[in-house]
């Protein structure tokens, strides 16, 4: 048999069109290729970002003799901080334990790298707190801890803990007045120094720290946990690449509309176990002017001037070193403030309506904090730019400007943004407003080398990996005396009503 | 007509026409698709398979995760596609072709399941709800695995023309 032209012609009926195919397939590759890669992206260097490829530092708990350390207040905050090295309370550990088995939070927890660090101080005016500290120090619940447990000690007032020989580094986490104080009292006996935010409740407080921390080699590193978080690296990139163009505006914002986030706290927790006989008042009010027992005070002192720093050192502090970070604003010029206390009349003189101004003429930009204490509208830092606009919080949104030139050719809708990132980090796992918000501002989880991870996690690593002598603490004292001026003139505006600008070259405030 | 046999199951022309259109087509789409992916500089699945929905994302959220498993990925997508689409448009090895189509169909269709509970975050075209695009295509595919026209309209019938050739009359010196 022989193959048949007929066959031949049937069988190879299709090659025609592939030739078509062929001759015009490869323009319109190239077409659609080039629409497809977004060249622009790679124009504008952003098709790869350095910031999100960063690595995790290793562990450092395993070479080295283990970190004592002594907290100075161990409330909320301090009982936190504790369990970044394994150490829960047992109620803590009941709560997430079902049938002998733990959470799905409990076994994160479990799973967290070991910054091998024993809890040998406990120091706190409220008994209650005392003695949740000092069974929190006898609960690690890290598998591979082999340590026998051990109870930390307990100390009267903080002046006897920095003394101690058995205690390394010492966290702070006491109400914002005292502050500076414990943290020069310990840097001073040659302690590291892990501070809560706000740094210093004065500017003079903040110049003293700052002064002693210098001459120190203690490792000193301000709790502004969201130095961590991925977001706003990212952000920073962005800025430095030029692709904001001119930043004229900077918008923070505090939006909140609860009594507890009002920081009206006399009755959460345990704070209902809180009496005159089991507070160390004096202990409490520290420098502060003498005053008879006053729970509401002890309890809600954010929102007493003696005690606190008003919106601005509570909320605003964070968003500014979270813009701080991206824009490296530093100290304002001048700054302006105007608002009252209009609604929670209660507690204290903390304004619940506050907006300032804060002026930067060497950057030819301002920035903006408005503050309500009576919505909850969740906003997000804003940067303004004259090429983009960068909303900023646990993700990034960048939107092109309308009349920008950079982007001018990009065909995108206002709506669209030009640039987003936002790792899943199951922020919908998270069940109330207000933790929500938490998340969203970044303060919750973030995403680092393949990782979701806490961010005060990874923050109190740097400060503890630094002790050991690898890398820096990224909110050191000149990242803290920046937050603490700044929201510092802010304060001082609103109470006198005047425009308050900052003399840098004498260090001062100056009035009117 | 001499090769009445080879016309088994006897379609009529016009069923053959059509058969073969489909079959053009499919092929097309395969091809282009490949050769998309071949000069897309650095292009990979990755992104695709990391972002991955439904009950079968963890299995394609690991081969990301593996450079090795996402090298063998990306070859065996961008050869494969361009062999499946060549194979259907010349109609060459047309059955086993429309079966690897119709497997490579069914990962894409796997990792992206068109179910209400998942929301799609990607820019999809159109609305599904259990049968897409993808899952048409493969439908289509079935229909050229059972009704093969590669054997009267493609390479395969001058294949098969050899091969029976081959096997029936000796070769002769």
């Amino acid at each position: 048999m022989k193959l048949q032209r007929r066959d031949f012609i049937k069988g190879l009926v299709a090659v025609p069109v592939l030739g078509y195919f062929a001759i015009g397939a490869k323009g319109n590759i190239l077409k659609q290729v080039d629409k497809k890669t977004i060249d622009y992206y790679k124009r504008l260097k952003i098709d790869r970002l350095e910031a999100p490829l960063e690595k995790l530092t290793p562990p450092t708990g395993t070479k080295g003799k283990r970190i004592r350390i002594g907290l100075v207040g161990c409330g909320w905050r301090g009982q936190a901080l504790l369990q970044k090295f394994g150490y829960f309370h047992t109620d803590v550990i009941e709560q997430h334990t079902k049938n002998g088995k733990p959470s799905t939070w409990l076994l994160n927890q479990m799973a967290q790298e070991d910054l091998n660090v024993e809890v040998t101080g406990i120091c706190d005016v409220f008994d209650v707190h005392t003695q949740r500290g000092v069974d929190i120090s006898r609960h690690n619940i890290y598998p591979g801890n082999k340590h026998e447990p051990k109870t930390a000690e307990v100390f009267q007032s903080y002046r006897d803990m920095v003394k101690s020989d058995n205690i390394d580094a010492i966290m702070i986490a006491t109400p914002d007045h005292t502050h500076a104080p414990m943290a020069i009292a310990a840097a001073a006996a040659g302690k590291h120094v892990y501070l809560e935010k706000p740094m210093a409740q004065s500017i003079e407080a903040a110049i003293a720290l700052r002064d002693t921390i210098k001459q120190s080699n203690v490792v000193f590193q301000v709790g502004h946990q969201n130095r961590q978080q991925m977001s706003y690296k990212v952000g920073r990139e962005l800025f430095q690449k030029g692709l904001l163009g001119d930043v004229t505006q900077v918008e923070t914002f505090t939006n909140r509309n609860t009594v507890d986030g009002a920081w009206i706290r006399d009755d959460v927790r345990d704070h209902k176990l809180g009496n005159e006989s089991n507070i160390n008042w004096k202990e409490f009010l520290h420098d502060a002017p003498w005053v008879e027992f006053d729970r509401k005070r002890f309890f809600s002192w954010q929102r007493y001037s003696e005690y606190g720093t008003s919106v601005t050192g509570n909320d605003f502090a964070h968003w500014f070193d979270c813009v701080n970070q991206v824009l490296d604003l530093g100290i304002p010029e001048s700054v302006m403030a105007l608002g009252g206390q209009y609604y929670y009349k209660t507690h204290g003189d903390m304004p619940d309506v506050l907006n300032a101004i804060f002026s930067y003429p060497e950057r030819k930009l301002s920035m903006t904090y408005d503050a309500t204490l009576k919505n909850g509208n969740f906003r997000q830092s804003r940067i303004l730019g004259s090429e983009a606009t960068l909303d900023l919080d646990s993700a990034i949104r960048m939107y092109k400007d309308r009349y920008s030139e950079k982007f001018g050719d990009v065909k995108l809708t206002g709506e669209e943004p030009l640039y987003y990132y936002e790792p899943n980090t199951d922020i919908d796992a998270i069940s109330t407003a207000t933790s929500r918000t938490y998340f969203k501002g970044g303060y919750g989880p973030t995403f680092i080398d393949g990782k979701i991870l806490d961010v005060t996690f990874l923050h109190v690593k740097e400060w503890i990996d630094a002790i050991r002598g690898e890398g820096k603490p990224s909110c050191d004292i000149d990242k803290g005396f920046e937050e603490s001026v700044t929201f510092n003139l802010a304060n001082l505006a609103y109470v006198h009503k005047k425009p308050v600008r900052w003399d840098r070259v004498n260090e001062k405030a100056i009035i009117g | 007509m001499k090769h009445n046999h080879i016309s088994k199951p006897g379609y009529t022309t016009l069923q053959t026409v059509g058969l073969t259109i489909l079959r053009v087509m499919i092929g097309w789409h395969f091809l282009y698709e490949g050769l998309i992916k071949f000069s897309t500089p650095g292009w990979s699945a990755k992104s695709y398979l990391m972002a991955s929905v439904g009950p079968f994302s963890p299995l394609f959220k690991s081969l990301a995760a593996s450079e090795t498993m996402l090298q063998i990925t990306d070859v065996m997508n961008m050869w494969g596609l361009v062999l499946i689409g060549l194979g259907l448009f010349l109609g060459f090895c047309s059955r086993i072709s429309a079966f690897s189509g119709l497997l490579l169909l069914t990962f894409y269709y796997l990792s992206y399941p068109p179910f209400a509970d998942f929301a799609m975050t990607g820019f999809v075209d159109g609305n599904y709800w259990i049968v897409n695009r993808n899952l048409i295509e493969m439908g289509a595919l079935f229909v050229l695995m059972i009704f093969p026209s590669g054997h009267l309209t493609g390479l395969d019938r001058l294949l098969c023309f050899r091969k029976r050739n081959h096997g029936k009359e000796p070769v002769q010196n």
